[in-house]
């Protein structure tokens, strides 16, 4: 619909004019000055707190980021939710967003390239307990799916509750199932409650998205647009255990144990090989001790770095705006990558993915030619595979082949393939594995290198131009062949050999030293005589005179310890080295510049004159210098023999004062740039910014430290960076992961540090979960998840006494924390834990919570101070004034004597000692109390007795089961109990039980007349005399006259009568209440029965939507109650 | 459950801070071939002495020697500091047991006060006096160690009798070293020494003072020579004297040197010789000198994940350097990168490994 225009405004006529003078006053401050000033002082005072406040809240504690900013590894995006709230569509969804493949279903980890330097790997959360547990402590991002018809489930609470303790990532809540809803109030309702819930969980505000219904297996593509651009623009803080150790997650696992080993022992320990992007900080290249959830604990055999399978855009276009279809990119070996045809595709992949593999392990073992005849003549058939594969898997399959082809090219090890067009994925497997081959080789060709480097220096520098001239070669021959196929490949070549060529001289010298110290062939002392050896001849090049020479040779020698006599011999040449080498003039001149009292340009023009070979010269200077310590006087003096011994014009004094003054002040800069006056640049700035500045700074010196070595060198100092795409091999895995491998389930591979790698007592805070349906037993057996790892172990709970006492609980306190103290691998204090009692699907009945308890780690140690309370009681048989005879505490003398010294009281608080035993057969001891103490009192002694830990810890395998959700460990008490029918066990002196005391009957007290007549009056007993006459009330008779009898007699008649109806009432009315209270029973029990019928309705359809897993659109649920 | 496999290792040269790296890092060794074929072989007593003082200062170690004494298997536990008194052998200067542990104490549970009695001066072992004056201070200020690390000499003792005193108190770190960056060595502005002596005449001291200036001060005037004269129960059971001296730059640097006096040797000697030592020190250059070297090493080794870098000097490329790098391998899998410098000296570069203290208690 058109705008109809409207009129247009007059410029010109009374009226016009009219306005024209209205807005220039309008617009004058003179006019008003009020407007213009500031309302108050005290608002702008509390608008400035209020921008301090704001701007200081958003302030966080300066942290590390290790992450690197170049080349950053993948952000690993979580889809977590219960069975059948569509996390496989969404997965779907997003990857087509952002690769345009459609996937049909995923088993594994697929990354795909998000923007210009962010890549995200999606990763499907399985359901069960273990799964979860290791989702939570790699995810960077989670994205929670709640069913909007259904609400909250308890998966989505326990994963929240797994999170919280092992840091906590970014989670984003995705509403799903929305088209269900008949009315839009009713969909307005669930989508305000659902969110409200959310933020009470997370915080207010927390982010939750909506997806309607399905279209074409996809969620609506807008909604998806939205919710990849809040992906992209997530910004992630660094969390305290990433940061702190190397991880990865799995994408890839191969098997490379030798078929001959697999057939001997069908259990023999397996060699696989898994790859992934590593997070967190630098994995060591060798022996890095690393630990795989639901394996063990492994060392690392080897690591290396790949090509990256799915690079970030390169740098030379990142002046394009949008990334073009051809940089699109998607990884995912785990995952089914480009199947059309399912049944076809997935027969196919089967067998030729074994017969590979079982090829790669033969050449792997023998390197025998005719299996790579085999493998040659292989290629026909694969290519007859490829023709029913699109065209666009042709192109990426096309490409990839022709990178691996030009990487195994330039390491100039192996016969070149011949790149053809139509190459299947598996035969790109089989191409990555013949790059891992090459990789050894290539350092089997370092090795042989490096060992050259021993023999001599001479001979080393021939060898190593026999090998720059032999690469040199072999890349110029290579070039020539890159003609054909594409230039930008051999200007990349051209590259390589030109940084070769640049680095070989400065890193021949290098390696050396490294080569020297850690060869393990030479013993130390060879190793420092050879380094030795080198370092004289390096500093012969520094024209050092012969004198300095043989002073480094005599400094190489060293003392041995056992032979005192050589010591003495030592001594005295030591002193005669020393007393020879500080008597020549040159050195000391040289030694002068080392102090702050020498001078700088004098060490300058030593050396000069050094070169010049004057010796009359040095001898006249250096003569000066040591005459006089200050600078002036010296050049006083030589100004002084200049004028004595020349008689020169005026133009030559002019020129020599010249340049004396010139000299005194090159003298003087030199020495104030040398002062160290810190950075004058410094501002003053506040903490905040200075640690930043400071992060920032040392991050840019890691960088740069080791820029100028080569890869391989660089790796084995500092190890692999994150980000890099890096092949571990692992030996000795137990057969059962290969065999029941599942790549459904996460593999995480986490590295350890020095401390992680022992075991002993951990102590933790811990607390009962308040949604856990029962407490925790001291030694029952318990599953924690701390650190990296998941065991089985069995904690005992203390609570601090007075807090100078740890003593034993039986069970966890309801709604407070108490210690708990257990045997298992060690952990930095301060980490965060969760602790379930089973992972095991089975075990988990419909509705319970099954976070047991979380808390975080205090202490560790090798022994723990846990102690209980125990009293021992014995009564007496003999007492005296101030002792008794105690019998049934002790046994034997022997405990007594342990016990002589302890403190000992009455249950009536009188306080005594164990003195010593009295006879040799039974334990009856004398004892002093502060009191005389009856027959019928009980003696007690109480003493602590220290509870010992039992050391029991296994690790949850469940990655190495047939069914990974049916891991089980040690059962509960109570689980024992019941299937051995057996009950609590109950002691009948633990019951309480009515108390029946006899009464007692003491003797009157008397007190004697001699003691009576001391005291003071008001302390004396007063007897006084029975009265002899009665009393005048007991005297009196009370007569009534006619009058108050006939009152009295018709009260009494009156009261007679309203008690007996009182009974009446009261009996009909108990016989009323007993029919009403059988009526309500009768309704109770109906009503209780319609509840049971009820809830057995609602969880036959819950079970229902159950097996209904993979078909998203389910129909006839109901709300949750 | 799986401990950590035991790493073997062959000879006891460095066994000191073979032992303590091992306890930092919680790996069981097996230590074999300890002077097989001496008249005497097996470990001698100043290494059991040291295996009972690592004991003392952790808790759940077991050390098993074999029956011959060539071999032990060490098993460390938990660091966890304290109040500590060992009785050293007199075979051996208290240095040599309390060099290796200043790094150690600093990642127990509790603050270490560990008091040490036996020789404070030998010429085979760093001296007291110079972990008191150069190393402890170096330490200081570049890992940011608080004020409490300190070391009190109470007694001074002589070989071979011994009977001196000292009692070091050492703080524990929260989190993690911080990364060291040390480049300049700059040029010594002032030298400062202690002259000792123990049941000999005063003069002893002053005699050595005289000649050490005699020797230092055409290079730079400010030289202060304190004299510490111990007399009555202060001064151990044997006769002796000893000079320190330790040079200052003016970029934080430190170089020490030490020597105490011998049978056939005039204090004169001593003092001269010693001065004679310290000029050689200053002449190799680097940010370190030999003393203050494994312990800046270590601590480098065990800072966070950044890189650290260091000049050290001719002087400090030993063949105990060689033994304690690959026991680092070893032990820690950490190499370090070397750099020569034109000017003679060598570079060294590493990667922190983050190392935390996990053996403090959390409130």
């Amino acid at each position: 619909m058109d705008e109809k225009k409207g009129h247009y405004a007059k410029h010109s006529g009374p009226k016009a004019e009219k306005k024209k003078l209205k807005k220039v006053s309008d617009g004058s401050a003179s006019n008003n000055p009020k407007a213009f000033a500031v309302a108050s002082a005290g608002r702008m005072a509390r608008q400035a707190m209020r921008t301090a406040d704001i701007s200081q809240k958003k302030l966080h504690v300066p942290m590390v980021d290790r992450t690197p900013d170049e080349a950053p590894p993948p952000v690993i995006v979580a889809v977590m939710g219960p069975p059948g709230t569509g996390k496989s569509t969404l997965i779907k969804s997003l990857v087509r967003r952002y690769s345009k493949y459609t996937i049909s279903q995923i088993t594994g980890p697929i990354t795909v390239v998000a923007g210009k330097k962010r890549r995200i790997t999606f990763l499907e959360c399985p359901n069960d307990l273990s799964s979860m547990i290791d989702v939570a402590k790699i995810a960077d991002l989670v994205l929670l799916l709640i069913d909007a018809n259904f609400g909250f489930e308890m998966e989505t609470m326990e994963f929240l509750n797994i999170l919280a303790p092992h840091g906590m990532p970014r989670i984003m809540g995705v509403l799903t199932h929305l088209d269900l809803f008949k009315k839009t109030s009713t969909l307005r309702e669930a989508k305000k409650r659902l969110k409200h819930r959310f933020w009470t969980e997370l915080y207010q505000g927390a982010k939750l998205f909506y997806l309607s219904g399905v279209l074409n297996g996809r969620y609506p593509d807008r909604e998806i647009l939205n919710l990849s651009r809040f992906i992209s623009v997530m910004k992630f803080r660094p969390l305290r255990w990433r940061n702190q150790h190397p991880y990865l997650l799995a994408d890839r696992m191969e098997d490379l144990t030798l078929p001959v080993d697999i057939e001997q022992n069908p259990k023999v320990g397996r060699k696989i090989t898994l790859y992934g992007y590593l997070h967190g900080t630098n994995l060591p290249k060798h022996d890095a001790s690393v630990h795989i959830p639901g394996v063990g604990d492994f060392v690392t055999s080897d690591v290396s770095s790949l090509e990256d399978p799915c690079p970030p855009p390169d740098a030379d276009k990142v002046r394009r705006r949008r990334l073009s279809e051809k940089q699109k990119l998607i990884y995912g070996p785990m995952a089914d990558i480009g199947g059309i045809l399912f049944d076809k595709d997935r027969v196919y992949i089967e067998v030729p993915t074994s017969n590979f593999s079982k090829d790669e392990n033969s050449e792997a073992g023998f390197g025998e030619r005719m299996v790579m005849q085999l493998q040659e003549a292989q290629q026909p058939l694969g290519v007859d595979g490829n023709s029913g594969l699109q065209l666009f898997s042709n192109s990426d399959a096309i490409d990839t082949v022709d990178r691996e082809s030009s990487e195994i090219d330039n390491v100039g090890r192996k016969t070149r393939r011949q790149p053809t067009g139509l190459i299947n994925q598996e035969l790109i497997k089989e191409d990555e594995g013949a790059f891992d081959d090459s990789d050894v080789n290539s350092a089997d060709e370092n090795e042989d290198v490096d060992f050259t480097g021993k023999i001599g220096a001479i001979n080393n520098e021939d060898e190593s131009d026999n090998e720059e001239v032999a690469f040199a070669d072999s890349d110029s021959d290579l070039g020539g062949q890159f003609d054909d196929e594409d230039s930008n490949l051999r200007w990349k070549e051209g590259l390589a050999s030109k940084a070769a060529l640049a680095y070989s001289q400065s890193g021949k010298r290098r390696r050396n030293i490294q080569k020297i110290f850690y060869d393990e062939s030479l013993s130390p002392k060879d190793a420092y005589a050879e380094y030795k050896g080198e370092s004289a001849k390096s500093s012969e090049s520094d024209l050092v005179v012969s004198d300095d020479e043989e002073d480094f040779f005599k400094v190489s020698k060293v003392a041995n310890e056992s032979i005192s006599s050589n010591h003495e011999k030592l001594m005295e040449s030591e002193s005669d080295r020393l007393s020879k080498k500080w008597e020549n003039p040159q050195l000391l001149a040289q030694l002068k510049s080392r102090f702050i009292t020498g001078s700088l340009l004098d060490s300058i023009e030593g050396q000069e004159e050094v070169s010049q070979d004057d010796e009359e010269g040095d001898f006249e200077d250096l003569e000066d210098e040591e005459n006089s310590s200050d600078n002036e006087m010296e050049e006083s003096s030589g100004s002084s023999v200049t004028a004595e011994n020349e008689e020169s014009a005026d133009e030559v004094d002019f020129q020599t004062e010249r340049e004396e003054n010139a000299r005194k002040k090159e003298e003087l800069r030199l020495r104030f740039e040398e002062e160290d006056r810190g950075d004058p640049e410094k501002k003053d700035v506040d903490w905040y910014t200075e640690e930043k500045e400071k992060i920032a700074r040392q991050l840019v010196i890691n960088r740069e430290a080791f820029e100028d070595m080569d890869p391989e060198s660089r790796a084995e100092i500092e190890g692999y960076r994150a980000g890099t795409y890096v092949r571990i091999v692992i030996n000795d895995v137990p057969f059962e992961f290969v065999e029941h491998f599942d790549s459904r389930y996460p593999v995480v591979v986490g590295g350890l540090l020095p401390n992680e790698q022992r075991y002993g007592l951990v102590q933790v805070r811990i607390k009962r979960h308040r949604w856990h349906k029962k407490i925790l037993k001291t030694n029952d057996p318990l599953i924690f998840s701390m650190g990296w790892r998941r065991f089985q172990s069995i904690p005992v709970y203390s609570i601090s006494d007075s807090r100078t006492r740890n003593r034993m609980l039986k069970y966890t306190p309801e709604h407070m924390h108490c210690f708990g103290t257990f045997y298992g691998p060690f952990v930095a204090p301060n980490s965060g834990f969760c602790a379930v009692q089973s992972v095991a699907n089975s075990f988990a009945k419909a509705g319970s919570f099954r976070i047991a308890a979380t808390g975080s780690v205090l202490n560790i140690d090798q022994s723990t101070d846990i102690v209980k309370k125990l009293k021992l009681t014995g009564v007496p048989y003999k007492i005296f004034k101030n002792t008794a005879f105690i019998k049934k505490m002790f046994s034997s003398p022997l405990e007594v004597a342990k016990f002589e010294g302890a403190n000992i009281r009455t249950v009536s608080g009188i306080r005594g000692q164990v003195k010593k035993a009295v006879d040799q057969e039974h334990g009856h001891f004398r004892a002093t109390f502060e009191d005389k103490i009856l027959m019928s009192d009980i003696v007690f002694l109480r003493a602590w007795y220290p509870v010992q830990v039992r050391k029991f810890c296994t690790m949850v395998t469940n990655l190495l089961e047939t069914d990974k959700t049916e891991w089980n460990g040690m059962r509960l008490t109570g689980e024992v109990r019941h299937e051995l029918g057996l009950k609590t066990p109950l002691r009948p002196n633990s019951q309480y039980q009515e108390i029946v005391r006899p009464s007692r009957h003491f003797n009157p007290l008397k007190v004697p007349a001699s003691l009576q007549a001391q005291l003071p009056f008001n302390s004396r007993q007063k007897a006084l005399r029975p009265r002899s006459k009665p009393t005048y009330m007991q005297k009196r008779t009370v007569l009534l006259n006619a009058e108050e009898r006939k009152v009295r007699d018709l009260l009494q008649k009156v009261m007679t009568l309203h008690t007996d109806k009182e009974a009446k009432r009261k009996a009909k009315k108990a016989a009323e209440h007993e029919r009403y209270h059988k009526r309500m029973q009768k309704e109770e029990q109906a009503y209780i029965e319609k509840k049971r019928e009820e809830k057995a309705e609602w969880f036959a359809q819950h079970g229902k939507r159950l097996r209904q897993d993979g078909n998203s659109s389910g129909s006839g649920k109901r709300s949750k109650n | 459950m799986s401990t950590g496999q035991l790493k073997r290792f062959k000879g006891c040269e460095y066994l000191t801070h073979r032992l303590v790296l091992a306890t930092l890092s919680g790996t069981p060794i097996r230590v074999e071939g300890i002077y097989p074929d001496e008249a005497d072989p097996g470990v001698k007593d100043y290494q059991v002495s040291f295996l009972r003082l690592l004991e003392k200062l952790t808790n759940g170690s077991v050390i098993e020697i074999s029956y011959t004494g060539t071999s032990f298997i060490y098993r460390p536990g938990n660091i966890i500091g304290g109040r500590v008194v060992h009785d050293c052998p007199t075979t051996k200067g208290i240095g040599y047991f309390l060099e290796p542990i200043l790094i150690l104490c600093l990642f127990a549970k509790t603050p270490t006060s560990l008091t040490l009695t036996g020789v404070t001066s030998s010429n085979e072992d760093i001296g007291v006096d110079v972990l008191r004056t150069s190393v402890l201070p170096s330490l200081q200020k570049r890992f940011q160690v608080g004020d409490e690390l300190e070391l009190r000499i109470l007694k001074r003792g002589s070989a071979p009798g011994g009977g001196g005193e000292v009692n070091f108190l050492c703080p524990v770190i929260k989190e993690s070293l911080p990364p060291i960056r040390l480049s300049e060595f700059g040029r010594v502005f002032r030298i400062r020494g202690i002259a000792s002596s123990t049941r000999v005449s005063p003069a002893f001291a002053n005699r050595l003072v005289e000649s050490a200036r005699g020797v230092l001060n055409p290079f730079i005037p400010d030289v202060f020579i304190y004299t510490d004269v111990r007399r009555g129960d202060e001064c151990g059971n044997s006769p002796g004297y000893s000079i320190t001296l330790v040079a200052e730059t003016n970029k934080g640097c430190s170089y020490a040197a030490e020597h105490c006096g011998e049978a056939g040797e005039t204090p004169e000697d001593v003092g001269s010789f010693c001065a004679k030592k310290l000029l050689e020190v200053i002449e190799s250059g680097g940010c370190v000198d030999p003393y203050t070297q494994p312990s800046t090493l270590t601590g480098m080794l065990l800072s966070s994940e950044d890189v650290n870098t260091i000049v050290v000097g001719q002087l400090g490329i030993t063949s105990q350097l060689v033994v304690f790098l690959r026991d680092v391998k070893a032990l820690f899998n950490c190499e370090y990168r070397f750099k020569e410098l034109e000017s003679g000296q060598v570079e060294m570069s590493c990667l922190g490994k983050g190392y935390l203290n996990v053996n403090r208690r959390i409130q």
